[in-house]
């Protein structure tokens, strides 16, 4: 059963739009524009006299100058005249463009892939790398006819022959925040998806808040270098756990919880000093070999020994040691974090500086692995910077059983990417930030709802693509890096495979 | 002169060719592995090193196993001593049996005149070892010496002439040895022939499997050496199918193992090749032995300084040398920096010194100290004439040796009359201890980087002869014990809480005391016999038994001239006798409130919760859902809450997965506990009745744990809270990242790095803190001051919450050793916070606050004659709070 789509607009009155349909003065509020836009930009409500403002999210832009039915040729007082909205420019980064943020946002309002006809570009980022260079060669479509029901994209957590049989019905599970990075509000809304889901969070570092204990089942218990919030009974209850060994974003770095957002509750929870800042080492002290981690990892099962058990670790060049290192350990999973993905809180000096980019990284473990004989008993998961359902599909083709998103489920909750998370109060928006009155402009069921859609538009995606390519599964796509190619097309053949 | 030397050396090598492949990376990465070594006056079989390999197992995957022994026995290889002494002994292994003859031709034959040949005795079939899945290769060892015509023309080539004829031999050696490799090891596609050792007086065997697999697989059971050492490897790739990559690497009289990785492996090897010096085997062991034997043999460095070039003595350490030295310090690091290996490492070195007839046994840890390590010294005999010194990566692995040992030797002592750790980098004893054997006077004698000499506990006298009588030839027992006429039976309880509550265990107590004191051993052994005898069923007397021989092995006293390790090792064995003869679990009983429970025995009976499960470690895996952390606590659900573990040989968890609030839990162990033994305690005590290992302690969160000795690496890393107390030192990095209000005392010192990133609150609003009390007890059961109560050079760094209590009476700590701490006034409101802590820690250990810690010469009356003055507590203790205000702001500038 999946979770049921239910519309979720936005907080905000005024949404961001592409494009603005600008109306001068010059107006007679004759009301021709409403009767040509197909697209409703146009009103007059009934009984007023004068034209409503433009709704501008709804104009399809530039290429709409070619219709017949456009606005600015019929008013016949050249009233009207179009523009790139302004804040387009300013609103994201090349990672995550204004385009994929709106097309994100869409989403999680409707659970719907995106309309192709409003423009704005779902493929790819305009970061010039990473998934933004990879895209699925323009094959024919597949000749033979698969139904969605036909389709299977869960994914066996556990391929070992010890330790809980876990298995997701979509091969996503949320990334680690922790509670003080964001709000009470925001864990909420992530762990509600995931339960709805039947898939996991990770709490990320700092132990977690009561509320979240009827989601235990869907919880990750992060065990990073800080050990904050750390308890037998914090991994006793829940069915997962991560070691976090180290950041994508901020490899050879910890954890660092500025002054500012350790505030009372969050110094609770840690037990720490409020208004301190709080860091975690790099990397465990009690960890410094391989050996070590196999202990570190004896030690968890001895605490909780049906415990399904991941490792989180950056990209260095010997990435593949250290997964196999791990497998001998005997973790289940090993959770590669790329360098693309990070809040504003790591520094900008670490971010995309010193790891090897994931699309490198995950090929050169996949092959590794199958070298070794052991691909089939360890679950691969990859992170850092996967914004999108292609970016997913184009991570498992490279060789990832599976990914964690972070970003993607803060898109989701409104996040405008101004990398502000650490300034001040912390988040304008009230995702990232557990100052009691900013906390308020979430709602926990509406958040939850959001990352639900979001989820499912992501799933007709994958859906269309993986009939489209042939297969039934994501299982058959892990490690088809034949079906990728690299290079970016033009804007146009783009939007023709577009859904 | 020597410079020109050393060039005409280095130029020598210019025909040496890198690998093909050329790379300067590791071919596989491999992390903390299991080592041992240790080195006696005697001739020890090679069996004994096998218990210790076992109990490593967990430390190493069985992907690469090797050992060395150095200082061999001429009439067991079937040579003259002269032979043995002055012949390199040339071990060669066939991986392709086919080659030999090819190799023999031209690496062996032509080159030397071969004195004595011999392919290695094996057993029949590899696949006899349970576990040993690939045939270990064929050995060849050859007695040899360069054919003196090539000799003379290698020296006259390369010019060599100035340097002895033996350091010309050597450096032959070493390089037909390279080429030997290069040809048939490391530049072919297949691995076929590769140099094991070459030195004098030293082999190499290495195997894929396991270290113990060595000696069994090439019949090493009886083989006599006076030095060994083992190690277990953890190579991560997987399919290792030749033993090249397993360690000892050689040098050429050296053979070395190590635990660890560096960081720095390119610069290392970049370093090298600039002295035209090529690894074959890409692992950072084989670089680490190629700088020794480089900085030794060629750049001619005494000892001490190679230790310099390999770790760097740094920060406060350096500053505190003297003038001379850091002069030379200055100039080693100028000159090596780039060749010493950067990140965790902890070296074992045996080799010999063939021009003095000695065998060295040496041990070196990283500067920052991130592997662990432990170093003991022992001697047996009537006047102590047999010596031994042992290099562990844990103290279970020394244990474990020398109880084996006392097959052989009855009158060895299974607790080994000091353990210690080294100090990495530092100006105290330079992280390093050197073993050194005079084969000609038998004599061992240990000293640390410096030189300073290690002194063996040789005035008290040792028990020769009773450790090793086994249960049942034991006297009559005495109808009466003589202590027990007309004592009153008092109420006691065991937790060992330290307070003797029971008249009748302190009865028992000072009864013992005073014949440890002035009787010979048979009769305290006599006494203690009758004690368990006397035991019997009777539950209440079985309890104060139990807390007798607790309290006589936490506690120290004079020991009357006896050696307190002998002493311990009685107790040991008689508690373990006690703890035998409790009746099992699975048979219905009865009286006794103890119940004892085995390998295998499911605990799935309901107890009253004043029974007391027993559990018999041995045999017990070191961890796993077999391990004794798992019965404890299916043992727990089922409603247990007090137990005793004995017979431990460093199985690990011991309380670990009680769950939250398992307060009213009691736990007592006794034998070597394993790591992470207490690591998330939330409620329940523990009681560690010896040393603990590394990582105790972690995310501690409630409760009460005691170690009873000293405690590793890591200690209650990220702990929560607590209440703990530990009689002797912690190693490196205790109480790292501690928030809460954990509340600690540390009797001893630490390494360093105590309580860095600290965030414990306010102690006097609830918060945590730790105490250091920098004081020990010296080996006549005297407590002393330390000459500092903190040699480190960093101490409460970074913290942000909670304090340091140090009790430092002549105000010997410094500013230059806090980085974000300051010392503040200690007021009436500190004492009053941890007197009450203190209080116990008198309960618990006999360190009294108005006797010791508040008398300005914290020595104990009855050997130091009057102590100092009595003391206000201000006066002795001082209180170090984090420096907020500053540190905070270049921290936040900084990121």
């Amino acid at each position: 059963m999946l979770p049921e789509i239910k519309n979720a607009p936005e907080r905000f009155k005024n949404q961001l739009a592409k494009y603005l349909v600008l109306r001068n003065p010059q107006c007679i509020n004759c009301g021709t524009c409403a009767v040509v836009c197909p697209y409703q930009v146009h009103q007059r409500p009934a009984g007023y006299k004068r034209m409503s403002q433009p709704v501008h999210e709804r104009c399809i832009g530039f290429r709409c100058l070619k219709n017949d039915f456009c606005c600015v040729h019929h008013c016949p007082r050249q009233a009207l005249k179009l523009e790139l909205n302004p804040l387009w420019e300013t609103l994201g980064d090349a990672r995550w463009p204004a385009d994929l943020l709106k097309a994100t946002w869409l989403q999680a309002e409707t659970g719907e892939p995106t309309s192709s006809g409003l423009a704005y570009n779902y493929q790819t980022g305009q970061s010039g790398g990473g998934f933004d260079r990879l895209q699925f060669k323009n094959t024919d479509s597949s000749p033979v006819k698969i139904n969605d029901n036909q389709v299977d994209t869960s994914l066996q957590l556990n391929k070992r022959p010890f330790g809980p049989k876990i298995t997701i019905p979509i091969p996503v599970y949320g990334g680690g925040m922790s509670f003080g990075s964001i709000g009470l509000a925001t864990m909420l809304a992530r762990a509600k998806a995931a339960q709805a889901w039947g898939t996991f969070i990770s709490t990320g570092e700092g132990g977690y808040p009561e509320e979240l204990a009827p989601y235990d089942n869907h919880i990750i218990t992060q065990v990073a270098t800080g050990l904050f919030g750390v308890s037998e009974r914090s991994l006793q209850r829940v069915r997962f756990m991560e070691f976090k060994y180290a950041q994508g974003a901020k490899p050879g770095l910890g954890g660092h919880l500025l002054g500012d957002k350790n505030t009372p509750s969050v110094a609770k929870f840690r037990e720490a000093v409020p208004g301190t800042s709080l860091f975690s080492p790099f990397p465990f002290h009690s960890v410094y070999s391989v050996e070590d981690h196999k202990k570190h990892v004896d030690w968890i099962k001895a605490i909780n020994p049906n415990i399904l058990v991941s490792v989180k670790v950056s990209t260095p060049t010997d990435i593949d040691m250290v997964t196999v290192g791990s497998y001998y350990a005997g973790a289940h999973i090993v959770h590669l974090d790329g360098a693309y993905g990070g809040t504003g809180a790591a520094p900008e000096i670490a971010k995309k500086n010193i790891a090897m980019p994931i699309e490198y990284a995950v090929p050169k473990v996949h092959r590794f692995l199958c070298a070794e004989g052991i691909r089939d008993e360890i679950t691969l998961i990859a992170s850092g910077g996967i914004r999108t359902a292609l970016d997913v599909a184009k991570v498992i083709a490279l060789g990832a059983d599976g990914v964690v998103i972070g970003t993607a489920e803060l898109v989701a909750l409104g996040c405008v990417r101004c990398g502000n998370c650490e300034s001040g109060r912390g988040c304008p928006r009230g995702i990232a930030t557990t100052d009691p009155e900013l906390e308020k402009l979430i709602d926990a069921d509406w958040g939850a709802q959001r990352i639900i859609n979001m989820y499912r538009a992501w799933l007709k995606y994958w859906l269309q693509l993986l009939k489209k390519l042939g297969l039934t599964s994501f299982k058959e796509l892990r490690g088809r890096m034949d079906l990728l190619e690299y290079g970016t097309r033009e804007m146009e053949e783009e939007e023709k495979i577009q859904i | 002169m020597k410079d020109q030397m050393i060039k005409n050396i280095l130029n020598s090598r210019k025909n040496f060719l890198p690998r093909l492949s050329g790379s300067l990376n590791p071919d596989a990465a491999e992390g903390g592995c299991g080592v041992i070594g240790f080195i006696s006056t005697e001739k020890i079989k090679g069996k004994h090193v096998l218990q210790a390999s076992e109990q490593m197992h967990n430390r190493g995957n069985g992907k690469g196993g090797g050992i060395a022994a150095v200082g061999l026995d001429a009439e067991q290889l079937g040579v003259s001593e002269e032979i043995l002494q002055n012949d390199y002994l040339l071990q060669i292994a066939y991986l392709d049996r086919n080659v030999r003859p090819t190799v023999e031709k031209e690496f062996v034959l032509s080159k030397f005149d071969v004195h004595h040949q011999t392919v290695l005795p094996t057993i029949k079939d590899y696949r006899e070892i349970k576990g040993l899945e690939i045939k270990p290769p064929e050995v060849c060892r050859y007695f040899v010496r360069v054919k003196p015509a090539l000799l003379k023309e290698f020296g006259e080539k390369f010019e060599l002439r100035c340097s002895s004829e033996r350091s010309i031999e050597d450096e032959f050696v070493y390089q037909n040895t390279y080429q030997l490799n290069h040809k048939f090891y490391a530049s072919l596609g297949e691995k076929r022939a590769f140099v094991l050792s070459h030195g004098r007086n030293l082999l190499v065997l290495k195997i894929v499997g396991y270290a113990e697999e060595v000696v069994k697989y090439y019949q090493l059971e009886n083989f006599k050496a006076h030095l060994w050492i083992s190690h277990q490897r953890y190579p991560t790739k997987g399919r290792v199918w030749h033993p090249g990559g397993a360690h000892p690497f050689i040098g050429l009289n050296e053979a070395l193992i190590h635990n660890g990785d560096f960081a720095n492996y390119y610069a290392v090897s970049e370093y090298l090749k600039q002295r035209g010096i090529y690894p074959l085997f890409l692992t950072d062991t084989e670089v680490a032995v190629l700088l020794v034997d480089l900085w030794n043999r060629i750049y001619g460095y005494p000892l001490e300084y190679i230790i310099e070039a390999l770790a760097p003595t740094t920060e406060r350490d350096f500053d505190l040398l003297p003038p001379a030295k850091q002069k030379i310090y200055r100039a080693i690091q100028s000159s090596h920096i780039h060749g010493s290996p950067d990140g965790p490492w902890f070296f074992i070195i045996g080799r010999t010194l063939p021009e003095t007839k000695q065998v060295q046994l040496i041990g070196i840890t990283d500067t920052s100290m991130l592997r662990p390590q432990v170093f003991a010294l022992s001697n047996w005999g009537n006047d102590a004439q047999h010596q031994i010194g042992l290099i562990g990566s844990e103290k279970q692995a020394i244990d474990a040796t020398l109880s084996s040992l006392t097959e052989d030797y009855p009158d060895i002592c299974p607790v080994a009359d000091k353990y210690w750790n080294a100090r990495g980098g530092s100006h105290t004893d330079g992280g390093s201890f050197i073993y050194t054997l005079d084969q000609s006077k038998q004599v061992l004698t240990c000293a640390d980087k410096f030189g300073k000499k290690v002194e063996s506990v040789s005035d008290a006298k040792p028990e020769v002869t009773l450790f090793n009588q086994v249960a049942g030839t034991f006297p009559a027992r005495d109808p009466v014990p003589p202590w027990r006429d007309g004592v009153p039976t008092g109420r006691g309880r065991f937790p060992s809480d330290g307070g003797l509550k029971t008249s009748a265990t302190l009865t028992n107590v000072k009864t013992l005391q005073t014949i440890i004191q002035e009787s010979d051993y048979p009769i305290l052994s006599k006494a203690l016999d009758n004690l368990v005898r006397s035991a019997g069923e009777d539950g209440l007397q079985f309890t104060e038994t139990i807390e007798t021989l607790t309290w006589l092995r936490d506690r120290f006293y004079p020991t009357g001239g006896k050696k307190r390790s002998s002493i311990l090792a009685m107790i040991d064995k008689y508690l373990v006798n006690l703890f035998q003869s409790i009746p099992e679990i699975k048979k219905t009983n009865k009286k006794l409130p103890y119940l004892l429970a085995m390998q295998g025995d499911k605990i799935n009976k309901n107890t009253s919760e004043k029974e007391t499960l027993v559990i018999q470690a041995t045999g017990f895996p070191p961890e796993g859902d077999d391990g004794v952390s798992r019965i404890i606590v299916e043992a727990y659900k089922n409603g247990w809450k007090k137990f005793i573990v004995f017979g431990l040989t460093g199985q690990r968890f011991c309380g670990c997965g009680l769950g939250a609030d398992s307060d009213g839990v009691q736990i007592d162990l006794y034998g070597s506990s394993g790591d992470y033994t207490a690591s998330g305690l939330d409620g329940a005590e523990i009681y560690i009745h010896n040393s603990a290992q590394d990582q105790i302690g972690q995310i501690l969160k409630r409760g009460k744990l005691v170690i009873f000795g000293h405690v590793g690496q890591t200690f209650m890393y990220g702990a929560k809270g607590g209440e703990v107390y530990v009689l002797g030192n912690a190693a490196g990095r205790p109480l790292i990242n501690g928030v809460g209000k954990p509340r600690v005392i540390i009797n001893g010192t630490c390494l360093d790095y105590l309580a860095e990133s600290f965030m414990a609150g306010d102690p006097l609003k609830g918060g945590g803190f730790a105490i250091l009390n920098g004081l020990r007890f010296n080996d006549n059961g005297i407590l002393e001051e330390l000459e500092t109560p903190y040699p480190g050079g960093n101490l409460f760094s970074l913290a942000t919450g909670g304090a340091i209590y140090v009790r430092d009476p002549d105000r010997k700590v410094d500013q230059t050793q806090l980085h974000g701490g300051q010392f503040v006034p200690f007021t009436n409101d500190d004492w009053q916070l941890i007197k009450p802590y203190l209080e116990e820690n008198e309960r618990l250990f006999g360190i009294s606050i108005k006797e010791h810690l508040l008398k300005a010469n914290g020595q104990s009356p009855p050997m130091a004659g009057p102590a100092g003055p009595a003391k206000k507590p201000e006066e002795i203790y001082r209180k170090i709070r984090p420096a907020l205000g500053e540190v905070m702001q270049t921290f936040t500038e900084d990121m």
